[in-house]
């Protein structure tokens, strides 16, 4: 009896990866090329950028936050990115090496980067603003300076080895997809392993409790936001890196794409409660749809709309889960 | 408006399982009479308030008005059968004006073009009229968050008027309120008695009574214990009722006190809530403070461990100051060594969707995680040790900590201030809502403390408890120390009479 009761709740922690591999099955039997090696590195790619900001996110909601301006922050990245290189490198000005330029250019965008999380956690923390009109705010203005930046039009400044860091493999696996590995086991063990990582934990499950245990929350805070925030700025030299240009309209609605990944994850809006893991089984899991279905041959629109339902189930499953706890 | 209704209880009794909260308690109440009702906390005062109002069911007895029993379904069914309630938390809705306030949801309608639209007109003159009937002098279309908490007590009154009950039931309504308030409240009140209402004022206030009661009716452990005319009753008769034979505990015997202070304060003030507040905390010692709700002893003590602001004064600790009003903070105290228990444990003390363990290493963090990794073999060891010594009753350490009882969460929220082997523990409320078994460990705890010459301060208002476990009680009202009392020579009666200036 207890047995069987202690089986049924391991089943119920592992539902959603109990869906996905029945998925995984389905679109190997159906969809014929998908358990190629090729198509689930492809699939691996195409989760990773996204991916990498998803597990920053994770600590977000975590801590009862929220942060929409990651989309624009990608674009913008970019277009700093390249603006700062092409800024170094052109003829007149041309002082530096191309490889100068661009590793200055790197630095220069994750400092940035650091920077506008601190901006959006000091407005949270210093004067109550909350994360989601701070990061609305941003979303605009950001998508608005990365225009300024490339003036309109993609810019170009990259040489041809630049085009590794979205593109290239190192013994057959895609580059960005290596760091989408680093970057979840990194967040993975922040959140798990630290005292920084339960405080993410204790803030958004209690934010008084936690300041009265001593917590520094407002320290805290200011890092979760940062966190992502530098993460959306590494995934947006990956994506100028493939692309190779600076260009203002690309990742436009990533922010949602990605906090539905980590809400089919099942990290609760509520805050205080739910795992990185979690949220690599929801990238995961929008990756493998989109592959699968696109293999099968389903429209785009189609997959819309199958996302939009996968959301809701997703929530619905948690909250079943979390109402049988109780 | 009809003359003298009554109401009467006849034989209500309401059984929880385990418990009973009122047992056969029959009592009357007179129209054109301020009935007051006095217990102590949790003699049963709410239950018979909740069960008037209809919130909840009796499980024998009836109510009768004016002789006719009835039977209330709903909160909403009391007023559509004359009874009015007034709560101690104020129900307005602050955006909204005062005649949307006392006619929500039933504003008065008229004809306009063939549709039915609100007649603001006569909203505002119905307003004015109830207002002036009980001479209240408040502007009717002004929102409701910019008055007084005082004028806001009034406007709540006027909503429960507007219905013209036959009884009004106003519960602890000065808690809240400055003193000119009270006063302004008890005039509106006087008033309304000659309306013939019958009025039931529910308090634990016993310096109120004289100045408003004509009638009290004592409560205690759920048993009606009298009812006396004012002008026949002393106060020291009426705090006899209150508490009726109480054996009075002591200590034990082999709490010694140093006579090192460890914790001193000089002229703590933050206006209104505590003011020049001086007092000194030895070693060992177990310190009482005493003080009724709103006495300012919860704001007092979240200042002194840096949870909020001070505005002047000075805290010393181990002969050392504190930084600054602005600069004292929870985490400097922990690291310091001064631990708090909060007053209200599932808001203050622990994270619900966490863990026993993880509850129990909150504030112990630094010690189980050098360098910021946490070692979890430590975290381990650190909540066992807590579970094992305070008996926390729990099937896994794993288990989130909203399935554990009262008495096992707040001693989970004692163990978390345990682990970081603290000089001075503040305990706020710790007894709260807890089992008499979870009580006396709670007070083991603070004499445990005292033998390894720590020091408590501890929080109570049940001074009964306070009597049984200190060295020495602090008595705070209205902000501030009155008096310091020993155990010893001191009775309930006595202490009682102290808080409430009887």
């Amino acid at each position: 009896m207890v047995n069987a009761n202690r089986l049924q709740i391991d089943f119920r922690q592992y539902i959603m990866e109990a869906i996905l591999i029945v998925m995984i099955i389905i679109f190997g039997i159906f969809a014929p090329g998908f358990f190629s090696i090729t198509n689930m590195l492809n699939i691996l790619r195409n989760v990773s950028m996204q991916g990498i900001i998803a597990f920053g996110m994770t600590l977000v909601l975590i801590s009862g936050e929220l942060d929409l301006s990651v989309g624009s922050h990608v674009a913008f990245a970019g277009c700093l990115s390249a603006y700062v290189t092409q800024a170094l490198s052109v003829a007149e000005n041309g002082m530096l090496p191309e490889t100068a330029a661009i590793i200055i250019a790197m630095v220069i965008v994750l400092i940035i980067g650091f920077l506008i999380g601190v901006f959006i956690g000091v407005f949270r923390t210093r004067f109550k603003v909350p994360t989601f009109i701070t990061t609305l705010a941003l979303m605009a203005s950001l998508s608005g300076a990365g225009n300024l930046l490339t003036q309109g039009f993609p810019i170009t400044p990259f040489p041809e080895w630049y085009n590794f860091l979205g593109g290239g493999y190192i013994f057959g696996i895609p580059f960005p997809a290596i760091i989408f590995l680093i970057v979840f086991f990194f967040i993975h063990f922040l959140a798990n392993y630290t005292s920084f990582g339960r405080s993410v934990y204790s803030i958004g499950g209690n934010e008084e409790a936690s300041r009265l245990s001593g917590i520094k929350v407002k320290r805290n805070k200011i890092l979760i936001m940062a966190i992502v925030a530098v993460l959306a700025a590494l995934a947006g030299l990956l994506n100028s890196s493939q692309i190779m240009s600076g260009t203002a309209s690309t990742a436009r609605g990533w922010e949602l794409e990605i906090i539905s990944a980590v809400i089919i994850g099942g990290v609760s809006l509520q805050g205080g409660s739910g795992r990185v893991w979690g949220t690599f089984i929801g990238v995961m899991f929008i990756g493998i749809m989109i592959n699968g279905m696109t293999m099968l041959n389903v429209s785009e629109y189609w997959q819309y709309v199958v996302r939009g339902i996968l959301i809701l189930s997703a929530i619905l499953i948690n909250q079943i889960k979390e109402m049988n706890t109780e | 408006m009809e003359l003298n209704s009554k109401l009467e209880a006849v034989g209500l009794t309401k059984k929880y399982p385990g418990t009973i909260a009122l047992k056969d308690f029959s009592a009357v109440f007179d129209g054109g009479k301020v009935n007051a009702v006095i217990g102590k906390n949790g003699a049963g005062k709410s239950t018979l308030m909740k069960i008037f109002s209809g919130a909840i069911q009796p499980s024998e007895g009836k109510i009768k008005i004016n002789g006719e029993p009835i039977i209330i379904h709903d909160p909403s069914d009391a007023f559509q059968k004359g009874i009015g309630m007034v709560y101690q938390e104020l129900s307005l809705i602050p955006e909204l004006s005062v005649t949307e306030n006392i006619f929500l949801g039933r504003l008065p309608k008229k004809d306009l073009f063939g549709k039915s639209v609100i007649d603001w007109k006569l909203a505002y003159k119905k307003t004015k009229e109830i207002l002036t009937s009980m001479e209240i002098e408040i502007d009717v279309k002004v929102p409701v968050r910019k008055l007084s908490v005082g004028q806001q007590q009034l406007v709540e009154i006027a909503k429960a008027m507007s219905f013209s009950p036959s009884v009004l039931i106003l519960d602890e309504p000065t808690s809240a309120l400055a003193k000119h308030e009270t006063q302004m409240l008890f005039s509106i009140i006087s008033n309304l008695k000659k309306h013939g209402v019958a009025i039931i004022y529910i308090t634990h206030r016993l310096q109120e009574l004289n100045e408003i009661a004509d009638t009290v009716t004592v409560i205690r452990d759920g048993f009606f214990v009298g009812t006396e005319n004012m002008e026949d009753v002393t106060p020291a008769k009426i705090v006899d009722m209150m508490f009726g034979e109480v054996e009075q505990r002591t200590r034990p015997e082999d709490l010694g006190v140093s006579e090192e202070i460890i914790l001193e304060v000089k002229n703590l003030t933050r206006r209104p809530e505590f003011e020049d507040i001086s007092f000194r905390l030895k070693r060992g010692e177990v310190l009482g403070i005493a003080g009724m709700l709103g006495s300012g002893r919860s704001e007092l003590l979240r200042a002194i461990f840096g949870a909020d602001p001070y505005q002047s004064g000075e805290i010393l600790f181990e002969g050392e100051s504190l930084p600054g009003p602005y600069h004292n903070s929870p985490a400097l105290c922990r690291d310091l060594g001064i631990a708090m228990t909060p007053e209200n444990r599932k808001t203050e003390g622990l994270i619900l969707p966490l863990s026993v363990r993880q509850n129990l290493c909150l504030a112990s963090m630094n010690q189980i995680a050098a360098n910021g990794i946490i070692t979890i073999t430590l975290e381990r060891k650190y909540a066992e040790k807590q579970a094992h010594a305070l008996q926390i009753k729990y099937s896994n350490l794993e288990e989130h900590v909203s399935s554990l009882s009262g008495g096992n969460q707040q001693k989970v929220v004692i163990g978390n201030w345990l682990n970081t082997d603290p000089k001075v523990i503040i305990f706020d409320e710790p007894s709260r809502g807890i089992d008499v078994q979870a009580k006396q460990q709670i007070f083991q705890i603070m004499w445990d403390l005292s033998r390894k010459n720590l020091s408590s301060i501890f929080v109570s208002t049940e001074l009964e408890e306070l009597l049984e476990v200190c060295h020495r009680i602090l008595v705070m009202r209205h902000g501030r120390i009155i008096q310091e009392v020993f155990p010893d020579n001191t009775s309930l009666e006595q202490l009682y009479a102290m808080c409430m200036e009887a």
